[in-house]
């Protein structure tokens, strides 16, 4: 980022107007003036001024792309160029036609404008399914203008945070969001919450010392856009808008590219695949053209009719559609899609990136362990109190939670009695939140047990002390009870309670002491020490100078310690342990400290039990770091400074080395560092946060996943998909429903491509043997846009054949969408049948209306001669032109019921790829027998609807033409379960390797 | 996903392609090995073999269920198709133009009339019986030569002015010309419902202006006697009767439209889809 060189700590600009200064000043008195000035703030106009060098104090939103570029994105995806070049053929085959003086060359036009029609629409759909969930993303925005307190020319006013400008006084307090990166130059016990810009969950304290050179990690800077917890401070406005720490990493975000989806990869490794083999397809009967005799103008209009017939017109329909449903099942489920593409690369992901706060945690400080009675407690940390409770029957128990709720200064909001007590609001810091309300569910209601115990005297927490400590009354007697950090607060004990027995601190509790606090410590849990002495009545009078209470908490009792930690979310564990049993590696990645995020990896999963770092195997085995062979150590924790020092090309020894992985107080960059080495190992990637911090990764991810409650705006922004629980669980919601989109698009894929064959065949068949052509343009598009489109979509309503949560994510170099056994069983084999189908019913229909199959081949130049009105048939009888271009309407419509029957068939074998029909069961799923019942009925429909025959040549066919391909589909059908069966039987044999899409 | 994405140059597709063609190392043509592609093939083939082997099943049993002397149905043939002889067709439908002092334009149709009425002469005509009931011909038995039926006589002698024996040019070069009508075949069609179909000649649209025609047969009918049509198979020598007409009064140098209906129950002049079904329209224009 270059902080050095751009980022500015102070004031810019000309220097605002002074006091008038004479000539010799002293440097001294000139501070002096500043120091007026700061009390003074800027000056009415300045601030305009600068207003208007600056700009507004905030943040650009992302250049959003042009509506008009993101419909047009929609029209120009793999599937629509294709689509696009076929129009362009139709329309100069059309011209050729035409000029040639072609009867029925309009069916080319037609085919242009459908083509265009299909276009246009789906890519309406998917412009509109995008503008909705960016309006469903918009609405989080927080509209309401921020508001700030600013000292202007000695006055205290109330302004809109966006008119800050630099040098600007401003003072914040608990609550407040701060409206600019600023420099504290007074505080009072201040406490800002960081954590969406560093990832650390604890409160970090401001003041006006400068305690690092780093900006990001100095005190006396608090960052826009964070919260205030407690206490005052003013500061100087050092950067306001684009400029502030929270810009940058925004700007950063904007810069990264979205990489392509993985279904964006697959549909256009389709779309070659089908390009390829139309041009083949084409050149080659274009030759055979040419060889027969056709004149090349002629041949010519051929291949690009071969090439259009190739062009599968509903397979944009069936991918929009299909993606779209599954869009909105995951809505229903709390994630919500961006991209519609972005359902399935969930499915495809390898690896979770996974921010830790408020992802993986609660974002809470919560109690998690009590140590007393030599021993450690759990506590109940889950979110709904569910979980277990500990021992309390021990009388140390009765003294320390009796410590924990009068050393506390924090209280409930009043007004919350109904409200359950994980979720009421506290005035408080982050700790003594925690503590109050672990009180307050343990022990009872802590306002009456604070009324049963009065506070005398009270000496609030400071970073000298290291304890707090208050005096109360009880009964005849007063207790002080002191709380802090654990050393100090074992330095004023003299005893310990063990078993409601003070038995005196000696060097054997000492050490059980030090034992849990470094165990504690170590699960990256903040430990504090609770103690209290009993004293006689009177001995801290009211009004005691807090100062003077130190020395008479001396000697004191030992109750125990308290170790809390941000706990994880209940769900993730065990969504992290499906991660794992789906293939899925879960790496985290957070700002926060090593060791907080290595007990949080170990909590949930990610660091699975049994695991050990290199650290650990150097402790286990004592030998020195440098000498662990990695190989031993599944985990590894790597911190943001490690990373900084690391040549390119190790991370990613690093992460092929070890499975599982924590990074650790890592920086934006370095999260897009991490998301990239994943990527360069070719795993498709999921990011998952919710900060500004995140932003980036979440952008360069191959999907990234933003939390809806927590999230931040940038977050959203930069996110594909986000979900408004907050729950990591549904990210394998998600997971499971883009692995079943794929398989399930696979198989709709399949079934839309299997009538390309039999849609083409005639038309080859046309050329070659001169048959009347049995099937038009027109006709074509009924089946690919009408009839056909129902069924095909109805498959992404199919259940998933096996557990697909206990597979593999897919191999994107060898999982293709559409592999090459796919394309052959589809087009040459089934597709094949359908094409045997269709033309029997053809040869049927013609020779029952009077023309035998011989008579038919080389019949095409008489048969569509407009001068013959006498063409014999092979009966004698003599037909004019228009009685034949019924017939051959007929044609259409016997060929076009034959297509349909065997699609039935195909979409039936369709619903599974392994399983036997039977095992998955012909009826269950509903979507599909409704949808074959739909395209029966609009084949009859358009069959037997009057006018037909005119407007889009269909005849009304004779009933029993109907049943002529019948035998067929069910050939169709048992053909496939015997290659099932094959595949089902003899995994990896030859059978499976070709048959198996 | 980055290394999925990059971008070839089209020297490195060409290469990635010819390894595709032949991998030497992995001894893969076109992604399979030999042997496996012989497999592969010798499925596709037993594949196809079976396929074919029904389909031909299929055609075979089609063409043994199908009736040799009459179609199953005749959907589209609902009313015969009828046409015209001279037959000269133009950008818009049949158009019969000729210059009376230019022997050329004339003498062509001419000889499409001879060539035409060949197949009705006493010759070609001899395997026919002669007919004199003015009532449909029906034959339930196979009463002909090789288990066939009879077919009736139609010589063009019938056809007396315009039969092309006493006047060889068909009265092209008079301005009168001849012009022959004929009815489309169609198996077990009985025209007329009892009465003989007329051939009726008029102006288009303009029905007032008396055209002078002279019809042989008189009162241009197709006699009864010719149907119905029993097929190839059953009437192998069967011929179409014929209707000529000769226009007395055509004006000279102006394009006439002229439609020719058949009038008689069962046959339809007035779909608007078929112009030539029950009715031949043509455009006439004798210059001089």
């Amino acid at each position: 980022m270059g902080k050095e060189e751009s980022y500015e700590l102070g004031p810019r600009g000309p220097a605002p107007p002074k006091a008038p200064k004479g000539r010799g000043r002293r440097k001294k008195e000139q501070l002096e003036d500043m120091k007026k000035e700061m009390d003074v703030g800027l000056v009415g106009a300045v601030a305009a001024e600068r207003l208007l060098r600056d700009g507004p104090n905030e943040l650009r939103p992302p250049r959003g792309t042009p509506e008009c570029v993101k419909f047009g994105r929609q029209l120009a995806g793999g599937l629509q160029c294709l689509m696009w070049v076929a129009a362009a053929i139709c329309l100069i085959a059309y011209g050729v036609q035409e000029g040639q003086g072609d009867r029925g060359s309009a069916d080319n036009l037609y085919l242009a404008i459908a083509l265009i029609a299909v276009v246009v629409v789906t890519g309406c759909f998917g412009y509109y399914q995008e503008f909705k969930s960016t309006n469903i993303i918009a609405s989080f925005k927080n509209l309401v203008p921020q508001q700030a307190t600013v000292i202007r020319e000695g006055d205290k006013l109330q302004i809109n945070a966006n008119e800050l400008v630099v040098g600007d006084l401003v003072e914040i307090k608990g609550g407040d969001r701060v409206p600019a990166d600023i420099r504290i130059i007074s505080a009072q016990g201040c406490k800002v919450d960081n954590s969406s810009l560093t990832g650390e969950s604890e409160p970090q304290t401001r003041s006006p010392e400068c305690t690092h050179d780093s900006p990001l990690e100095t005190r006396n800077i608090a960052f826009f856009s964070t919260m205030c917890l407690e206490g005052t401070a003013t500061g100087l406005v050092i950067n306001t808008g684009d400029r502030t720490i929270i810009g940058r990493i925004a700007s950063l975000a904007s810069g990264v590219e979205n990489e392509k989806t993985p279904i964006a990869i697959e549909i256009e490794h389709f779309v070659d695949i089908i390009a390829g083999l139309a041009i083949f397809f084409g050149a080659t009967f274009f030759v055979v053209a040419m060889v027969i005799g056709y004149p090349f103008l002629r041949a010519m209009v051929f291949f690009m009719a071969i090439v259009v017939a190739y062009v599968p017109e509903g397979l944009l329909a069936t991918v929009t559609v299909c993606l779209s449903l599954t869009a909105k099942r995951l809505a229903r489920k709390n994630c919500v899609v961006k991209n519609l593409e972005a359902v399935e690369t969930l499915g495809s992901t390898s690896v979770i990136c996974s921010d830790k706060t408020g992802t993986l945690t609660q974002n809470r400080m919560t109690v998690a362990h009590l140590w007393f009675d030599n021993q450690i407690h759990t506590a109940d940390t889950t979110e709904d109190q569910s979980g277990q409770s500990f021992d309390q029957s021990s009388e140390t128990w009765t003294l320390l939670s009796r410590v924990v709720t009068l050393c506390n200064r924090a209280q409930f909001k009043s007004g919350q009695e109904n409200v359950p007590v994980a979720k009421r609001e506290v005035i408080g810091d982050a700790s003594e939140t925690a503590l109050l309300k672990f009180a307050e569910v343990t022990v009872g209601t802590v306002s009456e047990a604070r009324g049963r115990f009065p506070k005398v005297a009270e000496l609030p927490f400071n970073s000298t002390n290291k304890f707090q400590l208050s005096v109360h009354t009880a009964g005849d007697r007063q207790l002080l009870v002191l709380k802090g950090a654990p050393e100090r607060v074992l330095e004023r004990c003299s005893t310990v309670m063990i078993k409601g027995q003070e038995l005196p601190l000696d060097a054997q509790w000492r050490e059980a002491f030090e034992g849990a606090y470094a165990d504690l410590g170590g699960r990256g849990e903040r430990v504090l020490g609770f103690c209290a002495r009993w004293l006689p009545a009177g001995t801290v009078a009211a009004g005691t100078d807090p100062e003077a209470l130190p020395e008479v908490a001396v000697g004191l009792c030992f109750a125990g310690l308290v170790a809390m930690i941000d706990p994880p979310r209940a769900t993730v564990p065990r969504a992290v342990l499906k991660c794992r049993t789906a293939g899925i590696r879960v790496i985290m990645v957070t700002g926060d400290h090593p060791i907080t995020a290595k007990a949080i990896a170990a909590a949930v999963g990610i660091i699975s039990e049994g695991s050990e770092t290199p650290e650990d195997v150097a402790a286990r085995l004592r030998v020195p770091l440098e000498q662990v062979d990695p190989r031993q150590a599944r985990a590894r924790v790597v911190t943001g400074a490690e990373l900084a020092g690391m040549e390119p090309g190790v991370l990613e020894g690093i992460l092929r080395a070890h499975p599982e992985m924590v990074f650790a107080r890592t920086s934006p960059q370095q999260k897009l560092v991490i998301v990239e080495s994943c990527q360069r190992l070719g795993a498709i990637v999921a990011v998952t946060g919710d900060g500004v911090n995140d932003s980036p990764a979440l952008k360069r991810a191959d999907i990234g996943v933003a939390m809806g409650i927590a999230g931040s705006d940038a977050a959203k922004n930069a996110a594909d998909m986000i979900l408004l629980d907050d729950n990591f669980a549904s990210i394998v919601t998600g997971v499971e429903q883009g692995r079943l989109i794929f398989d399930n698009l696979k198989k709709s894929i399949a079934y839309t491509l299997t009538k390309n064959i039999p849609e083409l065949t005639p038309y080859l068949i046309y050329i070659t043997a001169s048959v009347p052509l049995p099937l038009g343009c027109i006709t074509i598009l009924f089946i690919e846009l009408c009839t056909d489109i129902f069924p095909s979509v109805s498959l992404a309503y199919e259940r998933a054949e096996s557990d697909i949560m206990h597979l593999k994510p897919r191999n994107p170099r060898r999982d293709r969408l559409v592999n090459e056994p796919l394309a052959a069983y589809s087009y040459f084999q089934i597709g094949a049948i359908q094409s045997f189908a269709g033309f029997t019913d053809y040869f049927v229909a013609m020779a029952q209306e009077g023309w035998w199959p011989l008579l038919c081949l080389g019949l095409r130049p008489r048969w569509e001669d407009t001068h013959e009105q006498e063409l014999q048939d092979s009966y004698g009888q003599q037909w004019t032109f228009e009685q034949r271009r019924y017939q051959q309407y007929t044609c259409y419509t016997v060929f076009f019921i034959s297509i349909e029957m065997c699609q039935i068939a195909d979409v039936l074998i369709r619903k599974t790829r392994r399983l036997s029909l039977l095992q998955q069961g012909l009826f269950r799923n509903h979507i599909l027998v409704i949808a074959i019942v739909f395209q029966v009925s609009i084949g009859c429909f358009l069959c037997y609807c009057p006018g037909m025959p005119n407007i889009f040549n269909f005849m009304p066919i004779r009933f029993q033409w109907w049943f002529v391909p019948m035998p067929f589909g069910l050939l169709i059908l048992i053909y496939d379960e015997i290659r099932k069966l094959g595949v089902r039987r003899h995994p990896g044999s030859w059978w499976d390797r070709e048959l198996y899409y | 996903m980055a290394t999925l994405n990059e971008k070839k140059t089209c020297s490195e597709r060409m290469e990635n392609f010819r390894r595709f063609v032949w991998n030497p190392e992995t001894k893969l043509f076109m992604g399979r090995t030999l042997i496996n592609w012989v497999w592969i093939s010798l499925y596709y083939l037993a594949f196809y073999v079976v396929m074919t082997g029904l389909f031909a099943l299929s055609i075979y049993s089609l063409m043994r269920t199908v009736n040799p002397y009459e179609p199953d149905y005749q959907d589209q043939l609902k009313s015969p198709g009828v046409t015209l002889r001279p037959d000269v067709y133009g950008d818009r439908g049949l158009q019969i133009y000729y210059n009376i002092s230019e022997n050329k334009t004339w003498e062509r149709l001419v000889t499409t009339l001879q060539t035409f009425l060949t197949a009705y002469t006493p010759a070609a005509q001899h395997l026919n019986v002669n007919c004199t009931g003015d009532k449909y011909f029906i034959q339930d038995t196979f009463d002909g030569p090789n288990n066939t039926k009879l077919s009736c006589k139609f010589t063009s002698d019938m056809l007396q002015n315009c039969s092309g024996i006493a006047d060889p040019t068909f009265g092209f070069p008079e301005g009168k010309p001849c012009f022959i009508i004929k009815m489309n075949r169609i198996i077990k069609f009985y025209p007329g419902n009892g009465t003989a179909p007329r051939v009726d000649c008029t102006y288009v649209g303009d029905e007032s202006r008396p055209l002078e025609v002279d019809y042989y047969p008189v009162n241009g009918t197709f006699n009864l006697h010719y149907f119905p049509y029993y097929g190839k198979k059953a009437q192998p020598t069967y011929s179409n009767p014929l209707v000529a007409v000769k226009f007395l009064n055509i004006t000279r140098n102006v394009e006439l439209k002229i439609v020719c209906k058949i009038i008689g129950a069962g046959i339809t002049f007035d779909n608007v889809h078929d112009p030539y079904e029950g009715k031949v329209e043509f455009k006439l224009k004798i210059e001089d």
